[in-house]
């Protein structure tokens, strides 16, 4: 019944995604400017060894006086890669394209407001339909707030190259469903501080492995079907006012765990702690800097071993996996970012129009202990309020 | 099923009953102390950069930084929105 659905979701959702946008575009003609209405366009470039990564995105938001608003974003991956990176037996370089929409409809009211949201996306052997409903509520005059967010998602995965055996016939790909649940607090503290905590769990049933890559002696990588993922978050502002300087810090604990398989038993057992800091900046009237630094720190599921360090691990083992992402895994991430309100652009002659928005830049070096090796990440963006 | 599997299973959900009593009591906690409210004139610092968690530009960004950091760590989630369409796995 839901490979049913998912096929007719893609016949269906072609033309709706279309309509969506049509629909989009009718809600965002330009009515009366708010201070959330914005466009945002961005490209992103990731490089690592193996892997080249280009992303061109387009945003829109636009709010209506009646409090009904509408986001949309459309995005492009062009990804190529040689995946013997990635674990599989011999190496082929590739590139794939991948195409992604999404809409939410917002309806606000004086201090709630509910989301609903649909996201596509597609490649040559990867599908996925993803709906979520978020809704919040503020109070304590306007200085908590606490949001609640529900989805679920239909993903197929196939293979360019052959039939999974996960397949049931006469389908030539397997399926991946997804359940997600949120719960966010976000409580001003005082006029310069805030701070949010949030808990998010997902359970994911199907196929979670990479048809391509392969470990040696054992075939096609097997991992379990069943996965609950789980997040605590915490974040906090704090703003300096004498130094004009924002701080951010943020810590991710995740744990998954095998549904009905608590203890020593549990396959996955992966935990990881993330720690991130941002300090924000103004540099010039116009200029400011953000200086960002992430840690993450993770053990690795239960059932992985290193096949590279003891060939013999997996001897009579149910699941066997050489994903890098599955193992221990370190990253650190610095980064600088640039934003520039183009304000000085208003006299220029054709640029002028320019002079509302915000520049962006950004330069990243990702720090990797796995076999992917270190990564640099450039992003560029503008973002016009309109 | 072993008792020696069965007594690690029982502890865990203890533990997780612990922890879920204890967020509990501390959401509880936070109820009973009313935060002093914040006039309207006190909030510009708030609606600087830095401090908004939604600030336009900055999500998409941390959307194409969870789309690579989901394929290169085993811990995707704890961003606000389901995974799914990346293809990365």
């Amino acid at each position: 019944m839901r490979r049913a659905l998912r096929s007719s979701l893609a016949v269906a959702l072609g033309p709706a995604v279309f309509a969506l946008w049509v629909f989009a575009l009718a809600v965002l003609r330009p009515v009366r400017a708010r201070a959330d209405d914005y466009v945002t366009v961005r490209g992103a470039y990731y490089r690592e060894p193996s892997t080249r990564v280009i992303q061109p995105t387009v945003e829109v938001e636009r709010d209506s006086p009646t409090g009904w608003d509408v986001k949309a974003h459309y995005l492009v991956d062009a990804i190529t890669s040689a995946s013997v990176s990635a674990g599989t037996s011999t190496d082929s370089i590739f590139t794939e394209m991948r195409n992604e929409a999404a809409l939410t409809v917002r309806k606000r009211w004086d201090r709630s407001e509910v989301s609903v949201g649909y996201k596509y996306s597609t490649e040559s052997d990867y599908w996925s339909h993803a709906f979520g409903v978020s809704a919040s509520q503020r109070f304590w005059g306007d200085t908590a707030r606490v949001g609640v967010s529900a989805g679920f998602n239909l993903d197929t995965v196939g293979s360019r190259v052959r039939t999974p055996e996960c397949a049931k016939p006469p389908s030539t790909t397997c399926s991946l469903d997804g359940v997600f649940g949120g719960l966010t607090y976000t409580q001003v503290l005082s006029p310069v501080a805030l701070a949010q905590a949030s808990a998010e769990a997902s359970y994911l049933d199907g196929f979670q492995a990479n048809l391509y890559r392969m470990v040696a002696s054992y075939g096609y990588e097997k991992i379990p079907g069943k996965r609950l993922r789980n997040a605590l978050a915490a974040r906090a502002a704090y703003y300096f006012p004498r130094a004009s300087l924002a701080l951010r810090l943020q810590y991710r604990y995740y744990f998954d765990v095998s549904p009905g398989d608590l203890g020593a038993g549990d396959p996955w057992q992966i935990q990881s702690h993330m720690l991130e800091v941002r300090a924000y900046r103004p540099l010039t009237r116009d200029l400011s800097v953000r200086l960002s630094y992430r840690q993450y720190l993770q053990s690795k599921a239960s059932f992985w071993c290193d096949v590279a360090v003891d060939p013999g691990c997996y001897v009579g083992a149910r699941y066997y996996a050489t994903d890098p992402k599955l193992g221990p895994v370190h990253t650190e991430y610095p980064e600088v970012e640039l934003f520039w309100q183009a304000e000085s652009l208003r006299e220029v002659p054709v640029l002028g129009w320019l002079a509302a928005g915000t520049f962006q830049l950004s330069y990243g070096h990702y720090f990797q202990n796995t076999s992917f090796g270190n990564a640099h990440v450039l992003q560029a963006g503008y973002t016009l309020p309109y | 099923m072993s008792p020696t599997r069965e007594r690690p299973r029982r502890a865990a959900r203890r533990r997780l009953r612990a922890l879920l009593a204890a967020g509990l009591l501390a959401a509880l906690g936070g109820c009973a102390h009313r935060p002093p409210p914040i006039q309207p004139w006190q909030r510009e610092h708030l609606a600087k950069r830095g401090m908004r968690f939604d600030m336009p530009g900055e999500t998409e960004e941390d959307r194409f930084r969870q789309h690579w950091l989901g394929s290169r760590e085993g811990s995707d989630l704890g961003y606000g929105e389901p995974g799914g369409g990346c293809g990365c796995n």
